[in-house]
């Protein structure tokens, strides 16, 4: 009798702490919300990885609409579509966030690859990006997968299908972009600021010295090809299958940034060995000085020559030319 | 104020139903030198005929151009680098790029009308008499009337006066020079219809206005200066000044808001930012010459230029005169504009002769400073006190000598190396090597217009896209729609529709634009890579930048994961537009297979019901197909 009172006892104990674990780890439906739109608040777009993913936008019950994008934004899965998809993405989900109508009903998260490809898996998807609409009850049709295809992913777009998919409307507010104009003006500010401060000690404007250093930084920039580097955006170096590091790029029609700024020290380096003959060959100072300048300079403009002749070659094939180094 | 000979000349054979005034969409300045020879050569009774005149023209002028070089070096620096500069120039890869006998385009004068005017204006600034003033102008009338990029020039030469003035060189001589250079080059430009009213209407040319006005404030100033005592002027001055700037800035305030003074034009604007065209206007970013540029193709047209300039730039700097400041702000400004936009040619044409110059500056005071070191080892002795000769003095000097030999030697080598590779080839003739390193001649562009010539009606109209217009009219001696001066956007863009639709909405475009034969470019048997599938995004883009062609969007080309194929995983759109379809007919070999993009095409049995195949060349490289006519009965 005692030992089955026992056995009761301790079946109603171990019961009630498996509830209470399974209450840890099954939040109800108001803490979700809870949860949600506190994180919401703070970053309209939220990211999940799979086991949030799985509690928040498949767990039920649910009285909210999710709006998901799958995506792939790390650097090395190389899709560019991803990244201005999540612009416009992030565009829609701000205007939501400040629009009159927020409310509880609709969240906007998104799934990388790389944290979550369970449920990419899961999902049965193949590519990137996708954009999904998991409604409050049921699962999602094939309605709720936006047709990218069709309609593009342009923020007015995404906000259209989301009205369609679930009666809430998004005024989409793209903000100006007032980039180019603002830095213009600080750049004016931090000049005119410059001259106020210095205005009794104007001198360094008409200091030669300074302009023609000025001239000489910007032409090694130029043509080492820092404007391309701007427009094309390109990897500042290349590890190669072999896993050795690749500072030239081969084809001479692209360029590393490391590789930029190598070009750029080459002609400098040039540059510098002829200035220092020049001034050498002209100044009255100490003859041991000149005669180290003179061949210091020498030495740098024969050596960083046939260099920069060597990088060339490296780059156009077929070009039969060398100077010293091969 | 237009006075143009030209201008009533009609083209109606381009641009088809448009036309054009050629007149008024053209610089004449290179057709008019090349008649004027011709003419002059004939009344001397040197028979030559104009088809020699404009293929030699090229050639005659960067002879010219080396000689002005080597005058407006002499004037910068002494004979010396006259010399030297005109020796670079002459073998320069960055201008004999666009200077090849044959090669019939604006830049091969233009060059030429550029530094004459730098020269002239140059003497003009030195010598401050209107003698030169004037002839400045007539070089810069001249200027103006063979290429668009004298807007360089009415920019560069008013901030050469700017900074002359911020610096405190201002002086009566460059008062008259820029005063009547400015008064008499505005009005004589205003003479060429494709200018007209720019002179006075577009922001490009409100510098040059802005920096005229300011002189004649300086001048003024000085001269109410020489007539007060100071504080009386002082007084006077800062009034003035406050007063005429509120006025001035709200002037300009109004006349912007008015619109009466038109904003940067597009191709400008890129210039100074750098991805508006890529993103606005995409006519702009397809031209492959308007480019960014890498360094290697800085080196692989300057070479030796490229580190000489610097130098160049330091000696100018440590004997600053009113000229070296002009060469200066040339070097840097150019260079800044050849980095932005300039592989192919257009800018770095501009920067190759400055380099030329700066490095011809350069070269020439180092070697007269070493050549001087060399040998005289009697004179030592009395030179000791003076100099404080150094001990291997003239072993230094000889051996940098030799160096400077070695590095204009391997100039001239990679020079030469360079234009016979990359410049030498004729672009319409296309060569390649064979399994046995025999030589293959494709010479099916030749082939095709002539077929378009001997086998078309007289007035049959072609449509293709730009980049053969000129072609066809030449060659093939039938009207088109679009051509190379891409002055019409929204017809390119029409023609951009009807190559990317289907079959149905491209035979509407057609009987619209009443199109009789559709010529296309095939590169896949031969494995041409400039073909127009691979120029098709561009025709996408710039056919669904218009009105008309909103139902066009780019993405609908590419297949679900964003990638540009023609094989089976290629977009269904793609896969049934009208050019997938002509290029693709019964293409390939073996049949079905495209050797550019490596695939098997993913709609082999496309029959055009609208078009039937007219002509297809010997190596498939050009496709004309003749568009049918409307059926007898309703279908």
């Amino acid at each position: 009798m005692i030992v089955f009172r026992e056995i009761i006892l301790l079946l109603f104990a171990l019961s009630a702490l498996l509830i209470a674990v399974q209450c840890k780890k099954e939040l109800s439906l108001s803490e979700r919300v809870q949860q949600l739109s506190d994180a919401g608040t703070k970053k309209p777009v939220l990211r999940f990885n799979g086991d949030k993913f799985r509690q928040y936008v498949k767990g039920t019950p649910r009285n909210y609409s999710t709006i998901v994008m799958f995506t792939a934004l790390a650097p090395s899965r190389q899709c560019g579509i991803c990244r201005h998809a999540h612009d416009e993405f992030q565009l829609v989900a701000n205007s939501w966030r400040y629009s009159q109508g927020y409310s509880n009903r609709l969240f906007f998260a998104l799934v990388d690859f790389d944290e979550g490809p369970d449920v990419f898996q899961a999902l049965r998807l193949n590519s990137a990006p996708v954009f999904m609409h998991f409604p409050a009850k049921g699962k999602p049709k094939k309605v709720d997968t936006l047709d990218i295809q069709r309609v593009g992913f342009a923020a007015e777009n995404i906000a259209r299908w989301v009205a369609e998919r679930t009666d809430i409307q998004i005024r989409v507010f793209r903000p100006p972009n007032y980039s180019g104009l603002l830095a213009l003006i600080v750049l004016l500010a931090l000049v005119v600021g410059l001259l106020y401060l210095r205005k009794n000690n104007l001198d360094f404007l008409y200091n030669k010295t300074i302009w023609a250093l000025g001239a000489l930084a910007f032409t090694f920039a130029m043509t080492s090809g820092q404007m391309w580097n701007h427009i094309r955006g390109p990897p500042f170096l290349q590890k190669t299958q072999q896993g050795n590091i690749a500072y030239i790029h081969g084809s001479s029609q692209a360029q590393f940034i490391v590789e930029t700024y190598i070009v750029a020290l080459l002609n400098a380096a040039v540059v510098l060995g002829m200035i220092l003959m020049t001034e050498a060959a002209s100044k009255r100072d100490d003859v041991r000085k000149r005669r180290i300048y003179a061949i210091i300079g020498l030495g740098l403009v024969a050596f960083f020559f046939s260099l920069s002749l060597s990088i060339f070659r490296s780059k156009a094939h077929g070009y039969p030319y060398s100077f010293l180094l091969k | 104020m237009c006075v143009c000979v030209c201008v009533c000349v009609f083209d109606d054979r381009a641009w088809y139903p448009l036309g054009r005034i050629i007149g008024g969409t053209i610089y004449p300045g290179l057709m008019v030198t090349s008649a004027a020879i011709y003419h002059i050569l004939n009344w001397l009774h040197i028979s030559i005929d104009v088809r020699n005149v404009c293929v030699f023209l090229a050639p005659l002028f960067s002879s010219f151009t080396t000689i002005v070089t080597y005058h407006l070096a002499k004037e910068l620096k002494s004979p010396g680098a006259g010399l030297v500069a005109a020796v670079m120039i002459a073998i320069v890869p960055g201008y004999i790029s666009r200077s090849v006998a044959g090669s019939y385009d604006n830049e091969g004068i233009a060059i030429f009308c550029m530094l004459l005017t730098y020269y002239m204006w140059i003497k003009a600034v030195k010598t401050g008499t209107l003698f030169w003033s004037t002839m400045a102008a007539l070089a810069y009338f001249y200027m103006v009337s063979s290429w668009g990029g004298y807007v360089f020039l009415i920019n560069i030469i008013p901030l050469h006066v700017l900074t002359l003035m911020i610096t405190g060189r201002f002086s009566h001589r460059v008062y008259v020079a820029y005063s009547s250079l400015y008064v008499i080059g505005t009005i004589l430009s205003m003479q060429i219809s494709f200018v007209g009213f720019q002179p006075v209407s577009t922001s490009e040319h409100m510098g040059a206005f802005g920096v005229f006005g300011l002189c004649q404030i300086h001048a003024f100033v000085d001269y109410v200066r020489s007539h007060l005592n100071k504080n009386q002027f002082d007084t006077l001055f800062r009034a003035v000044i406050s007063t005429i700037a509120a006025a001035g800035v709200l002037t300009l305030a109004v006349l912007a808001a008015l619109g009466k003074i038109a904003p940067w034009t597009g191709r400008f604007y890129s210039l100074l930012d750098p991805s508006y065209a890529k993103n606005n206007i995409p006519i702009i970013a397809s031209v492959s010459e308007h480019q960014p540029t890498a360094w290697s193709s800085f080196y692989f047209d300057l070479q030796m230029l490229t580190f000489m300039f610097p130098v160049g730039l330091y000696f100018c700097f440590s004997n600053l005169t009113d000229e070296n400041i002009f060469i200066i702000l040339y070097g840097v400004l150019s260079i800044y504009f050849a980095g932005v936009m300039g592989v192919m040619v257009r800018l770095m044409l501009v920067l190759a002769p400055v380099m030329c110059i700066l490095s011809g500056i350069a070269v020439s005071s180092l070697l007269s400073t070493y050549m001087k070191q060399i040998d005289d080892v009697k004179v030592e002795k009395k030179k000791q006190r003076f100099e404080g000769n150094y001990f291997m003095r003239s072993e230094i000097a000889t051996l940098f000598v030799c160096v400077m030999s070695v590095f204009l030697v391997m100039y001239t080598l990679h020079c030469t190396w360079v234009t016979s590779e990359a410049y030498s080839s004729p672009s319409i003739v296309l060569s390649a090597r064979g399994h046995d390193g025999s030589r293959i001649i494709f010479d099916d562009f030749r082939e095709a217009y002539y077929w378009l010539r001997h086998n078309t009606p007289e007035d049959a109209k072609v449509m293709s896209w730009w980049d053969y217009g000129y072609q066809i009219t030449a060659m093939a001696n039938r009207t088109i729609l679009v051509d190379n001066n891409t002055w019409n956007n929204t017809h390119i863009s029409r023609v951009g529709q009807a190559m990317a639709s289907s079959e149905d909405k491209a035979y509407q475009i057609m009987r619209e634009l009443d199109v009789d034969y559709v010529l296309v470019i095939f590169g896949g048997l031969t494995g041409y890579s400039s073909d127009d599938i691979n120029k098709f995004l561009w025709m996408v883009r710039i056919g669904g930048s218009t009105d008309k062609g909103t139902h066009i969007k780019e993405h609908d080309y590419y297949t679900p994961a964003g990638e540009f194929r023609v094989d089976k995983e290629g977009s269904p759109t793609l896969l049934n537009c009208l050019i997938f379809g002509q290029v693709y007919t019964e293409g390939g070999k073996p049949p079905g297979y495209d050797r550019v993009r490596n695939v098997e095409i993913g709609n082999k049995d496309f029959e055009l019901d609208v078009l039937e195949e007219a002509y297809t060349t010997e190596h498939w490289i050009v496709r004309i197909y003749k568009v049918k006519d409307l059926p007898n009965r309703g279908a």
